[in-house]
């Protein structure tokens, strides 16, 4: 592990708090879909484990990450300001692979992260994409500000706001793309478990060109526990910090 | 300064063990600390045939603890020895194999296994895993299949035994005795706690086997106390594990008489802790101007 200075905080809506961390070896090696631990401070042992964080972006000595605050790890991190240090280790994982012809971006709520430092690899890349975004409240809709420069954004939310388009983003998919424009792409998503099953669903015969990026209690991060099981496709199980945590929806039952 | 220690017919260059189930086979930790610093490596419980564990989820933190359900998924001894003990070889570290079955015959063809390779030091015998229904700590019940257990597995090698207990609640005097004359050599002192928890949202267990292991700062004083009992009834060399997170909880139990510490969660939480421990160790018999470790073993009784 190594410690990183927190350089900058931003507050997204209610929920969602974005930290710029100095770290260089992770800021030069991160991929788009790989992750780190975070842990809010040396010797603090309540919480005990270190939490996992997608990368949300990374370039020379700096990388960013995003968090929904939901339990007692991340409301702590959520009290830490510029200046603070925390421990990380990373980047871990096994990331998304960029060999799309035009990528279609999924993302429910904080599985945006991943998927934003994908789009920043593509638009590098000059690879076509469009990025989907659904939120639950209307107040969530502060991190359109992370997709403000990207073109092709469309956006969704489940309470109704004026102008927007009210429901889930695989709601919003399943209005405005039709097959022909998803047929040759790739897909890749990230979010809630629910979201993540009905892709199958909305995408038929599409599953070995799906890539989901998935979240599990994790104990280490780098493949000593074996705590972050999840069912394999044709039985037994993949560790989602080694074997993942981007995977083919083909490969996993969710 | 000499950091080296004694178990029985083992010598190990300081008393800092990585715990089973929580290094991997030793590969995964390797990027994160030198393994050739540590006293000794024990890598995840094998069983003869390869082992899925238990299905998700597999952890649960609590205040100052991890409950783990992980159910001893394992590759299985063969695999091992393809993928991971040419790893091990190049080593500079004793390395200890933690193993387990779902019978005395399981556990003897293991054991029989790994007796032909040469690099392996240490068989940890876990008779003590909360985790699974068969075999693990059901040997701990049962004074008669222990005996069977330890004296079966030591005519099936000759390397060093370790047999790793865990709390219960039978009476440890005739436990200690049976391990004794079976030939044990070491005891590793303790294994998870037997422990619980329940979703109130749900209304359910949160693990589908509704009990797992509590591991972590949460059982250091009741690990302490279960070895400081144990040193008192035996003279078995122990093993000392159990919350144990930095130099200082590695201390307590040296002083109460382990003669070597076993590192576990804390690998998870961080994965040099192990290291930063014996760094800690080291700046502490410098502060007190000792020159061996070994008149720290046993100070506190
Ligand atoms: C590879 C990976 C990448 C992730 N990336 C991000 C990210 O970029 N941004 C972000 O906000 N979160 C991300 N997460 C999820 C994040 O790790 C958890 O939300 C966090 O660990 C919760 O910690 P806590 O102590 O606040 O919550 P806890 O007190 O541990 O739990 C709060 C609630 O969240 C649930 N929960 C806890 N951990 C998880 C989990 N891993 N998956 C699903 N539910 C969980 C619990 O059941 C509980 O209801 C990621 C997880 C993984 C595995
Ligand atoms: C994730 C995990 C997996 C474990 N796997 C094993 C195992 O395979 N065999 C074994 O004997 N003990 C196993 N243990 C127990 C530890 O080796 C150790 O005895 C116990 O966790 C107490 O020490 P600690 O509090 O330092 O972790 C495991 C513990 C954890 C947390
Ligand atoms: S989190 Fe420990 S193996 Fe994946």
């Amino acid at each position: 592990m190594s410690f990183a200075r927190i350089c900058r905080k931003e507050r997204f809506g209610e929920r969602f708090v974005c930290f710029e961390l100095e770290e260089r070896d992770i800021a030069s090696q991160a991929r788009p879909g790989q992750f780190v631990m975070v842990r809010p401070g040396f010797r603090v042992f309540d919480p005990l484990l270190p939490r996992p964080f997608a990368v949300l972006s990374a370039n020379d000595d700096r990388f960013s990450l995003l968090f929904e605050v939901v339990g007692k790890g991340t409301e702590l991190l959520s009290y830490l300001e510029v200046g603070d240090v925390v421990e990380v280790l990373g980047p871990l994982g096994r990331g998304f692979s960029l060999d799309a012809r035009f990528g279609i971006l999924l993302a429910g709520g904080r599985g945006l992260v991943p998927l934003v430092f994908l789009a920043r690899e593509f638009e590098k890349r000059g690879i076509l994409f469009s990025f989907f975004l659904g939120v639950r409240k209307r107040k969530d809709l502060a991190l359109l500000r992370l997709l403000e420069d990207l073109p092709r954004v469309l956006w969704s939310c489940e309470e109704a706001v004026s102008g927007g388009f009210c429901g889930t983003v695989l709601d919003l998919v399943g209005k405005c793309l039709e097959r022909a424009l998803w047929q040759g792409a790739k897909i890749y998503a990230c979010g809630p478990e629910g979201m993540l099953r009905e892709l199958a669903t909305v995408f038929p015969g599409k599953e070995e060109d799906i890539e989901v990026a998935l979240e599990a209690r994790m104990g280490c991060g780098f493949g000593v526990c074996l705590g972050c099981a999840i069912p394999r496709r044709g039985g037994g199980y993949w560790h989602v910090c080694s074997d993942g945590p981007v995977f083919r929806l083909s490969e996993v039952v969710l | 300064m000499n950091l080296s220690v004694t178990l029985g017919r083992m010598t190990l260059k300081n008393p800092v063990v990585l715990a089973s189930g929580t290094c991997g086979y030793g590969r995964e930790i390797a990027p994160y600390l030198d393994l050739n610093t540590l006293g000794a490596i024990t890598v995840k419980g094998l069983s003869l045939f390869p082992w899925e564990g238990n299905p998700p989820p597999r952890l649960f933190e609590v205040r100052a603890g991890l409950l783990n359900s992980i159910g001893l998924e394992n590759k299985g001894v063969e695999r091992f020895l393809q993928e991971d003990l040419p790893f091990l070889e190049a080593l500079d570290t004793r390395v200890f194999v933690n193993i387990w079955g779902k019978t005395v015959e399981e556990y003897v063809a293991v054991a029989r296994k790994l007796d032909a390779i040469e690099r392996i030091d240490a068989l940890e015998l876990n008779v003590s895993c909360p985790n699974v229904e068969k075999g693990g700590a059901s040997f701990l019940l049962d004074p008669e299949a222990l005996r069977e257990l330890v004296g079966r597995v030591r005519e099936a090698t000759g390397k060093f035994l370790i047999v790793k207990l865990g709390p219960k609640l039978q009476d440890w005097e005739v436990t200690v005795r049976i391990l004794e004359e079976e030939g044990a050599e070491a005891l590793s002192v303790t294994n998870s706690f037997p422990a619980m928890v329940v979703d109130v949202e749900r209304m359910d267990f949160v693990f589908a086997m509704k009990s797992a292991g509590l591991s972590g700062p949460a059982i250091k004083p009741l690990a302490l106390k279960m070895v400081y009992d144990l040193v008192g009834m035996t003279e078995l060399p122990i093993i000392g594990m159990g919350g144990i997170m930095t130099a200082e909880d590695a201390l307590e139990f040296l002083l109460v008489g382990a003669r070597a510490v076993g590192v576990g969660t804390a690998n998870l939480v961080a994965p040099s802790s192990a290291v930063d421990i014996l760094e800690g160790i080291k700046a502490y018999l410098l502060r007190k101007d000792m020159e061996n470790i070994e008149d720290l073993i046993g100070r506190v009784r």
